[in-house]
């Protein structure tokens, strides 16, 4: 494990040269890497190592996200995202949040510990104005609270279910998301069903739960994690996955995919989204996650 | 050489029959009385409702010009599911139950004929070159939701595809958008499923060519008691005949767009 002021373990500045390779396909979904590794919890399976520390990764001046965002509206883009660290705590994330929405459905990937009553009016009276969806995902790693907490900090459970609450009482609908990082303890139970329970019981009605893997990066990666070659991927459609077409705007450039934002080996370009149009390659022990899962960091 | 179009003045134009032949028949009807001079369908002619072979003599019957769904491509292909883009465990395990029960009960030749559908129709309305496609015009599951789907993303499509009119299906949800610059795009919602408003009726379209294109959503009221009790007798999750008789989706939520999925009971 290594400590919030650290870089990711695997952070080879260049791919190996036998790396393969994803096709990129068109632009669909822009990811807004708004606070760099700047957070205010230091969750142990965090997949970029953020923290309260100086961050490694440092957050985007608003211009840069203004910027990327133009682009991806003359782009075609489908959805956007903003994603940290933890992106409330960045100054102009509400009015940056306001221009997104004029160009595509956004959505907020938060621990939801910023979403106090005035914060969780300001979003809804957003969504309400905005002809395109907006959403929040706010971060739970487990249903019961002391195990939530032993993976997200102390106190993180019961600030998070809090925003999840106001949120839901406003009309907007949180999706919670859950890594299957404290799954183990639960052996047996859908871990799905675990956490739609749970929020029907809390009185949520429409209750939203994505699930999502635990990736060997971050705090959990280990030197010699596996990688994949080419004869690994005979027979996959490498289209399917999300750095086909995602691309994310972050500090020092354009990167292949939100797992990896930050890192120089994913990096695709230091200008514009379109210089990023290239093939990304699966160079990193994180992708071996995506192939076997076909996860996708996207609502759905 | 280059491809002859048809042309068109007014036509109706539907999307997921989903297996509701009482539906198909009642919307059948009411568009030979709008004076449409073509029927066209967006797609996805099973899973949902019961005895999915009875839909296809009535499309054929009345020259119903088709394109291929996502499930019609699965059936025809032979496919393990329905490809409809679920991600979520519940919704998947509803999706199995519908597409086991409708591959089984599915003709080969029925299953032929999908797999001869075309992906997309172009026809004109009057001067304006209309494409026609089920999810969008380059992902046939992808879906096209009114409060997920940009403007940048619609102007897009209708460039690459060199159309005036973009028309889709696939999410269940009907929606009319008019471009600033004179173009449009159109969900023409489905008939299979009401659209989670609370209704039981399901929705078609007429469109017209004209100096403005006219869009017109029309209910459907059809014989819904009676399909719930065959979906019954065909031991389909009594979730599906909810929605049947309530008009409120039970299933297949998780893919909506917090706003869709603010304005529906689940």
């Amino acid at each position: 494990m290594i400590g919030p002021m650290s870089l990711p373990v695997i952070n080879w500045t260049a791919p190996p040269a036998d790396a393969p390779r994803a096709p990129f396909l068109r632009l669909s979904t822009l990811w807004i890497q708004i606070t760099g590794t700047w957070c205010n919890l230091e969750c142990v399976h965090c997949i970029n190592a953020s923290g309260p520390g100086d961050p490694w990764l440092k957050p985007i001046r608003p211009e840069v996200a203004r910027r990327a965002i133009r682009e991806a509206e003359d782009l075609g883009v489908k959805e956007i995202y903003f994603t940290g660290g933890e992106p409330f705590l960045h100054a102009e994330m509400l009015a940056l949040l306001r221009d997104a929405l004029e160009v595509a459905p956004t959505t907020v990937l938060t621990n939801g510990t910023l979403i106090d009553e005035a914060m969780a009016d300001a979003l809804a009276a957003l969504a309400r104005r905005a002809s395109y969806s907006l959403e929040i995902r706010v971060s739970l790693d487990d249903t019961d609270p002391g195990t939530n907490d032993r993976v997200r900090g102390a106190g993180s459970f019961s600030r998070a279910m809090a925003a999840i609450v106001r949120l839901n009482d406003r009309g907007l609908l949180p999706i919670v998301t859950a890594t299957e990082i404290a799954s183990a303890e639960h052996a047996g139970e859908g871990m799905y069903e675990r956490f739609r329970d749970f929020l029907i019981a809390r009185g949520i009605e429409k209750p939203r739960v994505k699930i999502m893997p635990v990736f060997a990066l971050g705090r959990l990666g280990q030197e010699g994690d596996p990688r994949l070659t080419e004869a690994d991927l005979t027979g996959f459609d490498r289209g399917l996955l999300q750095c086909s077409e995602s691309r994310v705007v972050g500090d020092g450039g354009v990167y292949a995919c939100p797992i990896l934002a930050g890192l120089p080996g994913a990096r695709l370009s230091q200008a514009g989204l379109k210089e990023s149009f290239a093939d990304a390659p699966l160079y990193h022990p994180a992708c071996v996650t995506c192939v076997q899962t076909g996860m996708t960091c996207k609502n759905g | 050489m280059q491809e002859r179009i048809a042309e068109y003045r007014r036509i109706a134009v539907f999307g997921g029959v989903y297996s509701n032949a009482l539906a198909l028949e009642a919307m059948l009807a009411d568009a030979r009385g709008r004076d449409v001079e073509a029927v066209f369908c967006l797609g996805d002619m099973g899973g949902f409702g019961p005895h999915p072979d009875r839909v296809f003599p009535l499309l054929r019957a009345t020259g119903v010009l088709a394109i291929q769904g996502n499930y019609d491509e699965s059936l025809a292909q032979g496919k393990t599911d329905c490809g409809c883009g679920y991600t979520d465990p519940r919704d998947n395990h509803f999706a199995r139950i519908s597409y086991e029960y409708t591959f089984a009960r599915t003709s080969t030749e029925n299953k032929r004929w999908l797999g001869g559908l075309p992906a997309r129709r172009r026809l004109r309305l009057g001067t304006r070159r209309v494409l026609m496609s089920h999810g969008s015009p380059r992902v046939i599951n992808e879906f096209l939701w009114e409060s997920a789907t940009p403007t940048g993303l619609l102007k897009r499509f209708l460039r690459e595809g060199e159309a005036d009119v973009l028309l889709c299906t696939h999410t269940g949800i009907k929606w009319h958008r008019a471009l600033p610059d004179g173009t449009h795009a159109v969900n023409v919602g489905v008939i299979g499923r009401p659209e989670n408003d609370g209704s039981s009726n399901v929705w078609y379209t007429v469109l017209t060519a004209g100096p403005d294109l006219s869009v017109e959503f029309i209910p459907v009221h059809y014989e819904y008691e009676t399909l719930a009790r065959q979906m019954e007798q065909e031991g389909l999750p009594p979730e599906f005949t909810e929605t049947v008789r309530t008009g409120w989706w039970t299933t297949c939520l998780e893919n909506l767009p917090s706003k869709e999925r603010s304005r529906g009971k689940f």
